[in-house]
């Protein structure tokens, strides 16, 4: 099982974002490397790609305040 | 958990739905470009060409000045000597400095020389207000670029329309404009994500053919006509007056130009009643146009005198409140759906 973290790179101030969108719906299979979730930091619309790939469950759901290293989900292998 | 929509397929938004189309038509065509403000470097005010000058490079993707008339110009004069150039203006509001170029030019040059040039060029527009940009940067001008020969105007509701609307747009020889208001595009600084708006979006290509309006509800007691944030909005209005055991259909536009008007006909003949709703403005808009297509078909269709829910003539108010107080939204068409069937 993977952790979807929000990277800690993924932008440069320590500002909140908030979970925009997820691309597929829960229990999705998905593609490492490829686009699942949109992030909103101030005005950037901020890109989660699958970190592996496998089944994604859910835990966080659009609209929700996020901050970097914060698990929004995990992918388990099929 | 809630989702953006129900089936298992990939849901995009508009702005990625619409990259996606121009990124596969640029992938085929060496020909395209993309000119305008901020589209290189910064991926479009609206993200719709992020990654797209690291893909294609500074040739094919050009951040230009502040210099509407100019860009359009060169990208009309690109057209003609046989490219197809994408230009994006980010808000319809500047329009108006380079009506000479589009007016006049890229929409009339293929008429005026026999068809002997072309000008397959598309143009990206934002549109729309509703999240306090002031007069400025919050109108539609739908209607003003309608009216003019030549232009073919495509205003997607949807992810799924705004990637078959483009494919479409960049495949055709005329000047085509793509709109998409900016409270669906996909932004959440422009707000809340309007989850009708999110729709599933194949991977493959596909194109939408122009002038074939979408029934996204079916009805019988009124016709809800709308395109782009109305049709949401009518969605809405929909599910509240079926609460009140009122049926409504609701009809998107999707392309004002050609427009569809068989099928606003053939809604309204089967409804005998109709709401039109739009956020550009009143005198002289879409809505006056729909109404036509009744009034010189057959009024005598009608059950009841049609009602336009447009944005009252008046500058856009940067004031929530009084912004709010103008725009069109889902009460407002309760309200003119009821009146139309005698009930307040």
């Amino acid at each position: 099982m993977t952790d979807i973290v929000v990277p800690a790179d993924l932008w440069d101030t320590e500002d909140e974002g908030v979970l925009f969108l997820w691309v597929y719906p829960d229990g999705s299979i998905v593609e490492k490397g490829k686009l699942i979730a949109e992030l909103t930091v101030e005005k950037a619309q901020l890109e989660l790609t699958a970190p592996a790939s496998g089944r994604l469950k859910i835990r966080v759901a659009p609209e929700t305040i996020i901050r970097k290293g914060q698990v929004l989900g995990t992918i388990e292998p099929v | 958990m809630a989702q953006p929509v129900a089936d298992t397929g990939r849901s995009l938004t508009m702005a990625r739905a619409g990259r996606e189309a121009v990124i596969a038509e640029m992938r085929k065509n060496p020909n395209i470009f993309v000119i305008g403000e901020d589209v290189a470097k910064l991926g479009g005010v609206f993200g719709t060409t992020v990654g797209m000058a690291d893909e294609f490079g500074a040739g094919r993707v050009i951040d230009t000045p502040i210099s509407e008339t100019g860009f359009i110009g060169i990208a009309t004069g690109a057209a003609m000597a046989g490219m197809r150039p994408i230009v994006e203006i980010a808000f319809v509001d500047f329009i108006g400095v380079c009506f000479n170029q589009i007016f006049n030019f890229a929409a009339k040059t293929h008429y005026m020389s026999g068809g002997q040039f072309k000008v397959p060029l598309t143009m990206m527009i934002g549109y729309g207000g509703g999240y306090n940009d002031a007069a400025q940067h919050s109108q539609c001008l739908i209607a003003t670029l309608a009216h003019v020969p030549g232009i073919r105007i495509a205003t997607p509701a949807d992810s799924y329309d705004a990637k078959g609307l483009m494919h479409t747009c960049l495949r055709d020889d005329n000047l085509t404009i793509w709109m998409v208001h900016k409270r669906i595009w996909g932004l959440g600084w422009l707000g809340t994500a309007l989850k009708t708006a999110i729709a599933t979006v194949p991977e493959e290509e596909y194109a939408i053919p122009f002038g074939q309006a979408r029934i996204w509800r079916e009805g019988k007691d009124v016709t809800l006509v709308g395109y782009g944030i109305t049709v949401h909005h009518a969605l809405q209005a929909a599910d509240k007056l079926a609460a009140e055991g009122i049926s409504a259909e609701v009809l998107d536009l999707r392309t004002i130009v050609p427009m569809d008007r068989d099928a606003i006909f053939k809604s309204v003949s089967k409804t005998g009643r109709l709401v039109v709703a739009d956020e550009d403005y009143l005198n002289c808009g879409v809505t006056a146009e729909v109404l036509a297509v009744i009034t010189e078909r057959d009024p005598r269709v009608l059950k009841a005198p049609a009602v336009r829910v447009a944005f009252p003539d008046v500058p856009i108010p940067f004031s929530r409140p009084m912004e709010d107080f103008c725009l069109p939204d889902p009460d407002k068409l309760v309200a003119a759906a009821k009146k139309t069937l005698g009930k307040s």
